[in-house]
């Protein structure tokens, strides 16, 4: 729970700060080339001479930025699908209708392969921030709908949703002021992991040439200028990105872990 | 066993609506983008003369109906189109670089189910050992690890340090021949015509990919058996059969038929996640599988190939779902259609 915690903040702080306290350049040389680690440059510098720690340092205003807009975007719309899904799923047949049509797209949507399917979503609109951004939010949809609609469709039918409509409420009010609150823990412990993945996603893309553009200061890009000098034995390029990168996704993943025991300490680990 | 058709039967219709609906996403994919598909499919180099034969069999003068139902014919006789890049069908491109991708993956997926889920259950047997701990540790870390860096990292110890490994540039040694053909995959094609160099150069080859994999993708595997499994064994029915004086081995036996459904969703939803996500371990070992073409496409904006790889991923990930729902229709007969 601390670690992950502690993992975190940095990485809030790092995004809001990072760039101003790297103390050399994020974008251009800054020594020799391929310098291993030392007391100057803490990671060592890239095959191009910039210094990895900067590099670092900067990365999550670019990861973290993308991550969180994105899965704020597929939260938002996942949890409104899904509290329609749920809400109407037993209500007049137009509404099932829809509300059964909204299920059937999220289950064709969720066949296509996830990591080529967001390949290709960049690749035909054209790599940049805002694309990749698109993308994963896209991606993400599906699961936090069905989250939401699972729990929905459990709450739905306690009685203070009854009287909520007996007290003269809309049906679509009482969805979303009276229903939602009390369905929307599912997706919010699924929020954190999401934050995880979607940084592991954007670094993938970009590993493969498909995110955001060089020279831009991101972990998956520099594991991917580094790759080539692993092969030769410059194990500092690709690694201490790579650790970073690792641990970030972790802390995420632990954070959520530990959002869902702490919300239900009735379930199991 | 009427039940069981009946079962089958009903879930194998509902795949083909399921396919035509991906069939509709990936032609509408190209087109509600930005930009003339003419352009995207025909490629950079493009004559105006390609230019105009590509617009004419699109039928991009046809209306949107029109055009669909060509498309799902062409693509039901397996006219996916030219690749600018390669200059061959994408039938062919992909044909030659598929069972390199499911030999991965498949190789990746049985690994992972053959020790994660005798392990998983080993440990939730003994609960509360060294072994347990480091299992819950290190199934902490599903779903947390770059799979590209440990890749990286395995070619730095067993190829760069070690010398153990072979150089990470594809599935064969460096002037080995490749297998005569049967299946494509060519660890099975060696081993068919008991072509053993062939054999062994394509195992050495595979290793350090495979163990990337099976170490980034078990603890999924590894996390579900064990949970489950415990959970089986503190159920009731275990604790009658316990009160009854069956032996350890039937309680366990009991235990584990019922711990096995959410195993085998698990391993389903696993091999969805491979099939794309062996993309960047496939660049990084120069695998040449489908994942890679798929890179190179993308790269070179060549787009009738990668409609095509989305849409047979969707195919075969259709098809996994589909065997994972038989299956566990025969391990809970109670689910139904």
């Amino acid at each position: 729970m601390i670690f992950g915690f502690v993992v975190i903040a940095i990485n809030l702080v790092l995004a809001l700060i990072g760039p101003l306290i790297a103390p050399f350049p994020t974008q251009a040389p800054a020594g020799a080339s391929l310098i291993p680690p030392n007391a100057t440059h803490w990671f060592g510098t890239d095959v191009s001479g910039m210094d990895i720690f900067s590099r670092v340092l900067a990365a999550p205003r670019v990861d973290l930025t993308i991550a969180l807009v994105s899965t704020t975007v597929a939260f938002a719309c996942g949890v409104a699908l899904g509290v329609l899904s749920g809400f109407f799923a037993g209500s007049t047949a137009m509404a099932r209708f829809f509300s059964g049509a909204i299920m059937r797209a999220a289950d064709i949507f969720q066949a296509l392969p996830l990591f080529v399917f967001a390949l290709a979503l960049v690749g035909f609109s054209g790599p940049s921030t805002r694309n990749v951004i698109m993308a994963l939010a896209f991606l993400n949809i599906p699961f936090f709908l069905r989250l939401t609609r699972g729990a929905v469709l459990q709450v739905r039918s306690r009685t203070f949703v009854e009287a909520a409509i007996c007290a003269g409420n809309s049906e679509l009010r009482a969805a979303f002021v009276h229903v939602m609150p009390n369905s929307i823990v599912p997706a919010l412990v699924h929020f954190s992991t999401t934050i995880g993945f979607s940084i592991l996603l954007t670094a993938g893309l970009s590993f493969v040439g498909a995110g955001v553009p060089p020279p831009t200061p991101e972990l998956g890009l520099m594991i991917k200028v580094g790759a080539q000098n692993m092969m030769t034995g410059q194990w500092w390029t690709a690694l201490m990105p790579g650790l970073v990168l690792a641990v970030t996704v972790l802390a995420f993943s632990l954070f959520g872990d530990n959002l869902r025991i702490f919300l239900d300490p009735t379930g199991r680990r | 066993m009427k039940r069981f058709i009946v079962f089958a039967g009903k879930r194998l219709l509902f795949t083909v609506p399921q396919l035509l609906a991906v069939s509709v996403i990936v032609f509408f994919l190209i087109r509600l983008l930005p930009g003339d598909p003419t352009y995207m499919l025909a490629g950079p180099y493009a004559t105006v003369e390609r230019i105009g034969e590509v617009r004419t069999n699109l039928g991009l003068d046809q209306p949107i109906l029109t055009q669909y139902a060509d498309y799902l014919k062409r693509t039901l006789t397996g006219d996916f189109g030219v690749s600018w890049r390669t200059s061959q069908p994408v039938l062919l491109d992909i044909e030659q670089r598929l069972p390199a991708t499911l030999e991965l993956v498949v190789g990746a997926v049985l690994v992972s189910v053959l020790v994660g889920v005798p392990l998983g259950v080993a440990v939730a047997t003994n609960r509360g050992g060294i072994a347990d701990r480091l299992v819950f540790v290190y199934g902490m870390l599903a779903g947390s690890l770059p799979d590209f860096w440990i890749g990286l990292l395995l070619i730095l110890v067993f190829f760069f340090a070690l010398q153990w490994a072979p150089p990470p540039v594809g599935q064969l040694d460096f002037g080995v021949p490749a297998p005569d053909h049967i299946t494509g995959a060519y660890i099975v094609d060696a081993a068919l015509t008991g072509n053993w160099q062939v054999f062994w150069s394509a195992a050495g080859n595979i290793v350090l990919p495979l163990a990337t994999l099976v170490i980034v993708y078990m603890p999924l595997v590894l996390k579900t058996a064990r949970s489950s499994m415990e959970e089986m064994l503190d159920a009731r029915f275990v604790l009658q059969a316990k009160a009854s004086g069956l032996s350890r081995w039937m309680q366990l036996r009991y235990a584990l038929r019922n711990a096995l459904p959410p195993v085998v969703t698990v391993t389903g939803i696993l091999f969805w996640f491979l099939l794309g996500g062996t993309v960047l371990v496939e660049t990084i070992f120069a695998w040449g599988g489908l994942g890679q073409y798929a890179v190179e496409s993308v790269i070179n904006s060549d787009y009738a190939p990668i409609q095509a790889v989305v849409l047979v991923m969707a195919v075969f990930t259709t098809l996994v779902f589909l065997i994972v729902d038989i299956v566990y229709f025969l391990l809970d007969p109670r689910i139904s259609v």
